[in-house]
């Protein structure tokens, strides 16, 4: 067994490359505590730097190169990810869920024609897309959505209410699910549209929340309520054909169950606690003598290296073309809940302070209030701890014969392929 | 980055795996355990197999393998529970001596241990118990060119299995030595403690008299030596408690699948799939945390130390609640002695606190993070 990422000559002569390249493109940037303090002149930046990444396949690395992806395996996306993240950025340095999701949706499942319109825009950072699944009356039981689309001619008309919708500053597309047959058997009754944003009818409206988070450069910022009013969309739009939608969706929620984090980035919060308790006195004493203070952090320490190795487990597993099952749930499960752990435990250590965004007395520059949020905020995305594991329960056979197979994915290249 | 064993990982953990199957049963297993079969009737087959000589290099008659090599060994030895004296000797006897033995005491024991002519026990821990020098209260003192050993041991791993004991005691200086002794030698008494754990030991020491040559590591303190010997040995350890609760999870898993009650498979319930899925959270935590470790020791890498009392903190604690949660999916038929999951219940609680639990895992990892 081997836990190295040893780089390769040529991948090191890539590294450079990128490391360089950045250094002259990356704008400067704030690293806001709370995505939504993103303005919309940084939101512009990062756009542009994305449409510059885009033109060097370097926006969706993984991705063919006949499509505008970069056809790199996931060592070398794995490079332009790392040092991105030393500008605390990602790919793509905004959220973009078009490329991150539905893209790989619209491999599997989309016509060549659609491949060839919608592709290239989404991963040379042309466009970017929203992700609308949720509705007030859908959540976990994401099948049950009741948003519909009616066929009218050449066109759809759609008509409905989604939730937890995007981020601030606008989207060009969105992606949705919705239902085309309102008598069709469960799972048998949807479909899976590419839905451009200024089409007249739709509304999209700030959710109010405890907080918005996500991925470093690529956090949401603000979520949306969007609305459909007799929507006419053309039946081009339609990706991986009517009724087909809850198949086509298991590409995007596979990847989503567990599949998008990040296998090299630090634990950035277990290194501001650990640094802040080391340079915090308290009662004359430095607060890493006090013994409960030291099982706490080793508490988190332990939970972040679980965490982290899990991801890792499953990043080399794919890079060497092995099919995950449950392990992409299992480690987005462990995730969720050592967050809430870490936050209790940074409760514990810090005190009141770890819950004031004031900015004489926050901690990190309001990082450590903002993780506080976010740890609960955390629970739901990509499927609540419950729906996790009732995905590993099926993955793993318990109390079935038959296994569940995973969703089908986009296939990657494998480590130097 | 590769996750995968390799080939000769593979063929390894075959020939674990044919020799368990074979020698090592769950009927013989839960014999073993009642005390209706010898240990010793399975004890060749498993000696055959050169096991005890993996970690022993080779110029002292052992196989000289890594500890990731080593462990691919105990992880299928820990899916039995095969118990009996192979850590004791093989692995925590065999360390101690490769670490602080003098040249003669290594060409001398260890092609012994790794033939298994000797059987070592390793008698640390007292009354007063914990893993530190500050724990022993055996005394050796001097009379003469000799060491007289006064003292009670107590749960010591698989004494009365043994041929040789490392002793820890602590001499008029106040320093702590290890000394090799013959189990059967005068005024030594080595009992089996019953209870719910596997193979603890009492050893009384009653004037016990050795000459000073009997000194493993005479140049420095005893306890230099153990805490190098603990870094390494708690890795195999973990390696074990890795593959006990492998077996726990496929014992979980396929019982959730079989057992029918109101007219379905019981895995069918979310709330009990929910105690299947706590095992396989603990076991992949657990080895992937030992497995990284492995490769750090085996690699001399950074973080090496964290990442074993890492290893050992998860590992000892996945264990222990990973057989909770599989009595949980079990209820009753779990606590039968021969359906075979109170073996690694039983186990899980007698390795808790071998070589250091976790609470004393996560205070060395504090020290080892510098906080």
């Amino acid at each position: 067994m081997d836990f190295d990422l040893e780089w390769t000559p040529a991948q090191l002569a890539f590294q450079s490359e990128v490391r360089t390249w950045l250094a002259d493109h990356v704008p400067e940037l704030p690293d806001h505590a709370d995505p939504a303090d993103l303005t919309a002149d940084e939101y512009a930046l990062q756009r542009k730097l994305g449409r510059e990444l885009g033109r060097k396949g370097w926006l969706y690395p993984a991705m063919p190169s006949e499509y505008g992806g970069g056809g790199l395996d996931l060592g070398m996306s794995m490079i332009i990810e790392e040092e991105l993240d030393r500008y605390h950025l990602a790919t793509p340095p905004y959220y973009d869920t078009g490329g991150r999701l539905g893209s790989a949706s619209i491999m599997v499942w989309g016509s060549d024609e659609q491949k060839t319109y919608f592709l290239p825009k989404i991963l040379t950072g042309e466009i970017r897309t929203w992700q609308l699944l949720s509705e007030p009356e859908s959540g976990s039981d994401l099948a049950s959505v009741s948003t519909s689309a009616v066929r009218d001619g050449e066109d759809y008309l759609v008509s409905g209410t989604k939730i937890f919708v995007g981020s601030n500053h606008g989207a060009e597309y969105s992606w949705m699910i919705v239902k085309t047959d309102p008598k069709g058997d469960r799972h048998k009754n949807l479909s899976w549209f590419m839905m451009p944003m200024d089409l007249p009818g739709i509304t999209v409206e700030p959710m109010d929340l405890l907080l918005v988070g996500g991925e470093r450069g690529a956090a949401s910022g603000v979520k949306n309520t969007v609305y459909f009013d007799n929507v006419r969309v053309p039946a081009f739009n339609l990706v991986g054909g009517e009724n087909n939608g809850w198949e086509v969706a298991g590409t995007h929620l596979e990847i989503e169950h567990g599949l998008l984090r990040s296998a090299v980035r630090a634990d950035e919060m277990l290194e501001r606690v650990m640094a802040d308790a080391r340079a915090t006195t308290r009662g004359g004493r430095p607060l890493t003598e006090d013994p409960d203070v030291q099982d706490a952090l080793v508490d988190f320490y332990v939970n972040s290296q679980v965490t982290r190795l899990l991801h890792f487990r499953n990043f080399a597993y794919r890079a060497h073309g092995r099919q995950l099952t449950y392990e992409g749930s299992q480690a987005y499960l462990h995730q969720k809940r050592s967050a809430l752990s870490k936050a209790r435990a940074i409760l514990e250590i810090m005190g009141p302070r770890a819950l004031v965004s004031d900015p004489e007395w926050a901690l990190a520059d309001g990082h450590i209030e903002v993780h506080q949020r976010a740890s609960i905020v955390e629970q739901h995305p990509g499927g609540t701890a419950e729906i996790q594991r009732v995905i590993i329960a099926r993955r793993l056979g318990i109390g079935r014969e038959q296994r569940e197979e995973p969703g089908q994915l986009p296939s990657t290249k494998k480590q130097g392929q | 980055m590769d996750l995968n064993l390799t080939e000769q990982q593979i063929m390894l953990q075959s020939t674990i795996r044919e020799l368990r199957e074979r020698d090592f049963t769950k009927e013989a297993l839960v014999a073993i355990d009642a005390g209706d079969e010898p240990l010793s009737a399975h004890w060749p087959g498993l000696v055959s197999t050169g096991i005890l000589g993996s970690l022993i290099p080779e110029e002292y008659g052992g196989v000289g393998a890594s500890l990731a090599d080593t462990a691919v060994i105990y992880e299928e030895l820990g899916r039995g529970p095969v118990p009996g004296p192979h850590f004791s000797s093989g692995i925590f006897a065999a360390l101690i001596l490769i670490e602080g033995g003098s040249e003669e005491q290594k060409q001398v024991l260890l092609p012994a241990i790794a033939s298994g002519e000797r059987v070592f026990a390793v008698a640390i821990t007292e009354e007063n118990y914990g893993w530190g020098p500050q724990f022993t209260n055996t005394l050796a003192r001097a009379r003469g060119t000799d060491l007289i050993i006064e003292g009670t041991k107590l749960y010591v791993h698989d004494a009365t299995a043994a041929t040789d004991l490392i002793v820890a005691t602590r001499l008029e200086n106040g320093t702590t030595a290890l000394l090799h002794i013959d189990a059967h030698g005068g005024g030594v008494a080595s009992r089996s403690l019953p209870g719910f754990a596997t193979g603890l030991c009492e050893v009384s020491l009653l004037q016990v008299l050795v000459p000073r040559s009997a000194q493993i590591g005479a140049t420095e303190d005893g306890w230099a030596v153990l805490d190098r010997v603990i870094q390494k040995a708690s890795l195999i350890l973990s390696a074990y408690q890795v593959g006990g609760l492998s077996e726990v999870f496929d014992m979980s898993l396929l019982y959730s699948q079989t057992r029918r009650q109101f007219q379905q498979p019981i895995g069918r319930f979310q709330r009990v799939q929910d105690h299947v899925i706590d095992v396989i959270n603990y076991l992949d935590a657990a080895r992937w945390t030992t497995y990284e470790a492995l490769w750090k020791a085996d690699e001399s890498r950074d973080g090496a130390i964290a990442a074993m009392h890492t290893a050992a903190t998860v590992s000892s604690e996945s264990y222990y609640y990973g057989c909770n949660s599989a009595h949980d999916v079990h209820a009753g038929i779990g606590i039968v002695r021969e359906y075979g999951l109170t073996l690694h219940t039983k186990m899980s609680r007698t390795l808790y606190h071998y070589l250091g639990s976790p609470r004393y895992h996560r205070k060395r990892l504090a020290q080892a993070l510098g906080l």
